[in-house]
Order: structure tokens, then sequence, then C-alpha cells
């Protein structure tokens, strides 16, 4: 029973949107296929929490074995809780006087510098690494530093007042080079995709039963 | 314009901005106070955003709201919930039932994603006409010969012997210039967040900053 | 150590300050260099032109704020184009992490600066889980998943809303994606429902989509900021309304290209120092 259900229930689950798929117009579609979209909303809004009560786990465990940098762990879940608190019982955007709601002025002044900051910080590493690692010892290295430097001279406004051609190349290269690579990866990568698909759906692999 | 002393939101920001880019002289504590406040808020977030826009409408306000026409939810509640169960260790099976369900729908969706919304329009897109003026012609030739070539290298993981050499050969050549053009476009992509952080530093904290203590 | 091998591992942080000093000076002293349109940005364009007022868009706001520098702009510009051509847009974003508030902070400028009133000219439906669920959803009854707006008003209830069921009420979707969404709105919404869809990406993304491009499964591809700089360009030489407006990507190309002057510089000398220390080294 432990082991039969899952499986057929991750059978069923996967079955119906490939029948709606080709009997778009029958009775399933109508009557299970489009409820099962909503009710997977609402299941995925669960899921996407999941990792929040491993995260409350490591950090409470941090604070009470006093580990090292116990006391960031304090700060998040400080922040946690008052985020969370802001979502659970106030609003989003604006309120009807053109104030912000907390939980949307936390997003704009706290959360938003902070993610965009972080990721900003790559540009000096891509820098720092163009410099360090960027070499050409073999052809294909040559072709790749080809590539990079067609794009970033084409794609700036001087690449313009360099020779006005200039952007045309990159665009050719884009639009076949680029596109023959890409398109080669998005079958290769589909292929295999489709191929695990099935193999969930006919239940040889189960990703959901975990390890046990 | 009338100039006014940044507002206390921008302070905020600029400040956590700052901290952060600490970061690039070395590690110290200020980054790691903003880093720690990035993923509590981030944390939150998720719960903030998952109840207002889809737990409570979707499912809280219609089933208590009107639960005779929307007791099927009720369904979906359950599911999401046993999903909680694998905290509980006894429990842990259960949880299970709500993952292949979860996990099911969206092997099913992907399947379909990949083979009719990928594979077939992808090779759709691969068949070329060959009777094309001359740019064209070498433009449909670049584009055949590069998926073939690229899909050899990928497709045969023995050791490329023969005429299968020189065509995994060449299927790297062309991973190389376009890995080139996207390390191209990736630098473009990084270098944007930071114009967007030293605007955000310029034009909404320092200027107005400058400006009104300094009376620009 | 020799000099060449010095300069090949000088401190990463003098690098840092000239990617620094070099982003900093376009943003205190614009340059103002022109703008060149791609074919990519340009179909995009097109196909909105084509459109009659009272049609409708749907733009999916499936980014974040690390992303807002690239995608930002060219949301303001193509919200712009559709408020000028009389076109409404009804927003909703599926990317959890920020998607929502981008798309609340989008509209509430194009209200600000347009006077494009909520409910008249655009809608906001909010955000919602599952990605590929709602997607589904959406192209038999919209409202079966978006039951309200982002305020909470029911769909039914807003006027502007009136017969835009599912998908085959709309003349395109637009999705502004950061990570995998934008392909899903192509192989899973286009693909399936046949409905028109454009994709406006990071650059870290675009490559990929040229591939999308050339099957014709999406009509245009908008990259980065170079593409959000062309869209502003547009806009503003078919639209002599949108004069004055901000332009945050034409300005941020300026930075682009110095800053890329100064990567272009440190690859070609750090392969200059690689060249002439390999040579001492071989000589050895």
């Amino acid at each position: 029973m432990k082991r039969q259900i899952p499986i057929m229930l991750a059978i069923i689950a996967s079955v119906c949107p490939v029948i709606a798929f080709f009997f778009p117009d029958r009775w399933i579609n109508e009557w299970f296929n489009q409820r099962l979209d909503a009710w997977m909303v609402i299941i995925a809004s669960f899921a996407l929490l999941l990792g929040i009560v491993s995260m409350i786990q490591v950090n409470i465990h941090k604070i009470r074995r006093r580990a090292r940098g116990w006391g960031f762990s304090i700060i998040i879940l400080v922040t946690f809780t008052l985020m969370a608190a802001f979502g659970l019982f106030g609003g989003q955007g604006e309120r009807a006087d053109g104030s912000l709601y907390p939980f949307t002025w936390m997003f704009q002044f706290v959360f938003s510098p902070l993610q965009a900051t972080m990721f900003s910080l790559l540009a000096f590493y891509v820098a720092s690494a163009s410099y360090r690692a960027f070499r050409v010892r073999n052809v294909e290295a040559t072709l790749l530093l080809i590539g990079a430097l067609i794009i970033m001279v084409g794609r700036i406004p001087l690449g313009t007042l360099i020779h006005p051609l200039v952007p045309d190349i990159a665009e050719w290269v884009m639009k076949f080079p680029n596109t023959a690579a890409q398109r080669g990866i998005i079958i290769g990568a589909a292929l295999g995709a489709a191929s695990m698909s099935v193999r969930v759906m006919v239940g040889i692999e189960r990703p959901y039963m975990g390890k046990s | 314009m009338e100039l006014q002393l940044p507002g206390f939101g921008q302070w905020i920001a600029a400040f956590f901005t700052l901290f952060v880019f600490s970061f690039l002289y070395k590690d110290n504590i200020l980054y790691r106070f903003a880093e720690s406040v990035f993923a509590g808020v981030s944390f939150g977030y998720y719960i903030g955003l998952a109840y207002i826009n889809t737990l409570e409408p979707n499912l809280f306000s219609p089933l208590f709201g009107d639960f005779s026409s929307n007791w099927s939810l009720l369904i979906p509640f359950a599911f999401g919930v046993l999903l909680y169960l694998r905290y509980v260790p006894k429990l842990a099976w259960i949880s299970q039932w709500s993952l292949a369900v979860y996990i099911g729908y969206y092997i099913g969706v992907n399947l379909l994603q990949r083979l009719h919304g990928e594979i077939l329009p992808q090779t759709k897109g691969t068949m070329l006409p060959l009777n094309v003026e001359f740019g064209q012609l070498i433009g449909n030739l670049v584009v055949i010969v590069g998926v073939i070539t690229v899909l050899i290298y990928f497709f045969f993981s023995s050791p490329h012997r023969g005429p299968l050499k020189p065509a995994a050969r060449t299927g790297i050549y062309f991973l190389m210039i376009s890995f080139g053009a996207s390390f191209g476009y990736t630098v473009m992509g990084r270098i944007s967040l930071l114009i967007g952080r030293l605007t955000f530093l310029v034009d909404e904290w320092a200027r107005p900053l400058v400006a009104t203590v300094f009376g620009g | 150590m020799s000099w060449a091998d010095r300069l090949l591992f000088v401190d990463r942080r003098i690098i840092f300050l000239f990617v620094f000093v070099g982003a900093l000076v376009p943003i205190i002293a614009p340059i103002g260099l022109g703008v060149t349109v791609s074919p990519p940005v340009q179909q995009v364009f097109d196909r909105i032109e084509e459109m009659q007022p009272g049609d409708a868009v749907m733009i999916a706001f499936d980014y974040g704020p690390s992303d807002g520098p690239e995608l930002d702009p060219m949301a303001n510009s193509i919200l712009r184009h559709c408020h000028f051509r009389g076109v409404k847009v009804v927003g909703l974003s599926l990317f959890p992490l920020g998607g929502v508030d981008m798309a609340i902070a989008r509209m509430r400028q194009l209200a600000d600066e347009l006077g494009a009133a909520d409910g008249v000219g655009w809608v906001n439906l909010g955000y919602k889980d599952g990605a590929q669920a709602p997607m589904k959803a959406m192209g038999e009854n919209i409202a079966s998943v978006f039951p309200t707006d982002a305020n909470g008003v029911p769909y039914e209830e807003i006027a502007m809303l009136e017969g835009l069921r599912n998908y085959n009420n709309f003349e395109m979707a637009i999705s502004l994606a950061t990570s995998i969404l934008g392909e899903w709105w192509i192989n899973l919404v286009n693909a399936q429902f046949g409905i028109d869809v454009a994709i406006g990406t990071t650059a870290v993304s675009a490559p990929k989509y040229y591939a999308y491009m050339e099957a014709k499964q999406t009509l245009g591809v908008i990259g980065g900021m170079k593409g959000a700089s062309e869209y502003e360009e547009l806009v503003e030489r078919h639209y002599p309304q949108a004069k004055g407006l901000s332009r945050t990507a034409t300005m941020g190309m300026d930075v682009q290209s110095i800053v890329h002057l100064v990567i272009i510089f440190f690859i070609l000398f750090g392969n200059l120092m690689f060249i002439v220390t390999r040579g001492k080294k071989e000589a050895k």
C-alpha cells in the first residue's frame, strides 16, 4: 500500500494533462482537467513554502547550539517573522491614500536593493574572470573569445561608431551559428527530459518516494 | 524642481546597497548583516506572497465564503497540507501522496512541452530551403550543419571515430561561438545590474542629498 | 616573479576599481550615444503597431528586482506604447521572487506619467503560484485561476475585462522573463493555444531565444538593456508624446559602452601577458 498509492497517484496525475491535450473538447477536459489546473495552483503554493520549515529548523538549531554565527540566525528569524507578518496581516501595493503597505515598502526598500546589489557584484567578478581566465589556449578558446568580442562590441552604441556593419555582424552571429548551437542544445535537452518524463509516468523513476 | 532630502526608504536602501558593495573590499560584518536580513526577508516574502496572491483569493476566500459551491477545494487544500507531514517522521510516508500528484502533474505537462513545444517545432525549423538567394543559403547551411553536428557531439558519447570525429569537432566549434556570444551577453547583463544600483545611489540618494545640503 | 606575471596576478580589487569608475563616470556625466534598432525588437514593436484601439495584450511580469535594470525599461516602453495605441493591457506575474511587485511598480509609473487609470487602460491580475498550471488554465478561463485582480476586485466586476475570457481574446502575450518562464510561454502557451508570444528577456537568456524566434515560435525577442534601449527609441520615434519620458536603458547603454571597453581591454591585455609569459617559459 505504502508503495502502490503514490505510484498510482503519480501515474494518474501525469496522464491527465496528456489526455486533455489529445482530447481538448471532451468531457474529461471540462469536468476534470481544468479543475486539476486550478487545484495545482493551490498545491504548488503549499509546495513553495515547504523549504521554510527547514530554514526555521536549521536556524533555531544553530541558535540553541550557539553555533558560529548564531547571531545572524537571530537576524534571519526576526526579519523573516516581521516580513511574514506584514504579508499575512496587511495588504500589498498602495493604500487608498497613496502610501505603501508595509509588505510592499519592505519589498521596495529592503528586499529589492539587497537582491539587486547581490547580483550586481557579479559585474565585478565577470570582469576579473575575463582578465584572468579568458585565454586563447586553443581553437575552441579562440572561437569563444571571438564570439564574445563580436557581441561585446556589436551590441554597444560604440560598435556602430566603429563601423556601421558591426551591429549587423553581431546579429548574423546570433541568427545563424548561435541559433544552430542553441537549437542543438534545446533538442538534445528536450529529448533527455522527455524520456525522463516517460520513465516517471510509467513508474520506473520515482522522485516523489525519496531515498527510502 | 523642488529638491528634497532622500526619504527614509532611500536611506535604508542606500545603506543596504553600500553594505553589500563592501564585500568587494573584503568579507565583513556589515555584509553579513545585510545577507542575513536578505535571507529572512526573502523567506518572509514568500509567505506573504503565497498568502495574499494565491491561498487567500484561490482557496480560503471561496472555501469559507461559499462552502457549498466550492467544497471541492478541500481536495487541493488537503493535498497541500499533507505535504508538511514529511516533517512528522512517523507520518512522512503520507506526504508522498501529495508529492506524487504534484510531481506527476508537472511531469505530464513537461512531456508535452518538450515533445510538442520544442522537439517538433525546432526540428521543423531546421528543415530549411536551399533554393534561396546566396546570403540566405549560407545562413541556412550554417544552421543545418550546426544543429546536426551539435547533436552528434551530444548523442554519441562513445569515443568519436571515423566521420563522427570531424562532425563532433565541428559541433564543438558551433557551441564555442554560441557560448562566446552568451558570455558577451552575460557581461552586458551583469553590468546592467551594476548600472541599476549605481544609478539608484547617484540619482535617488547622492544627488538630492548633495543638492539639498550644498544648495545645488 | 617577472613583471608580466605580476601584472597577470594583480589584486582583483584593482580590476574592480576600474569597472566601478568606468560605470560611475557616464552615470554622473551622460554621453548620449545613438541607438540602432535590430530586427527582433522591431518585430515586436510592429506587432503592437498593427493593433487597433480596444485590442488586448497580456503582459507577464516574470522577473524580480535583480533583473529590473534590464526589464523595467522594457516594461515601461511597452506599456507606454500600448497606452498610446489605445491597446488594453492585462498584467500578471508567474515569477515568485518579486514579479507581482515589479508589475505593481511599472503600472503605477504608467499611471503617474501618462494618467492611465487602473481598470481603464490596464488591469493588474497579480501573481499565481504553479507557473504551468495557471498558464494552462488561462487557455480555457482566466478567471478560474485569477478570480480577482491584485486589489481583490472580482474578475467579473472589472468592466475592462469584459469579453476577455481566455487567450483567444488577446492579440498577443508578452513575457518579460528571467529564468525559464519565457520558454514555457513559448513551448506551452504558444505551442498549445496558438497565441502570438513575444519575449523580453535578460541579456543572459537572449541567445537561447534566437532559436525559438528563428523557428517562428516567438515573434520577437527584446534582449537585455540593449533591446530595451531599442524599444525606447522606437516609441519615441513614432510617438512625440513620449519625448521627455525617462529612458533609463538608453542612458545605461552609454555606461555599457565604457565598461565593455574596459573589459575588452582587460581580456586583450590578459592574453598579451599570457603570450609573453608563455613565450618566456617555453624559452626556458
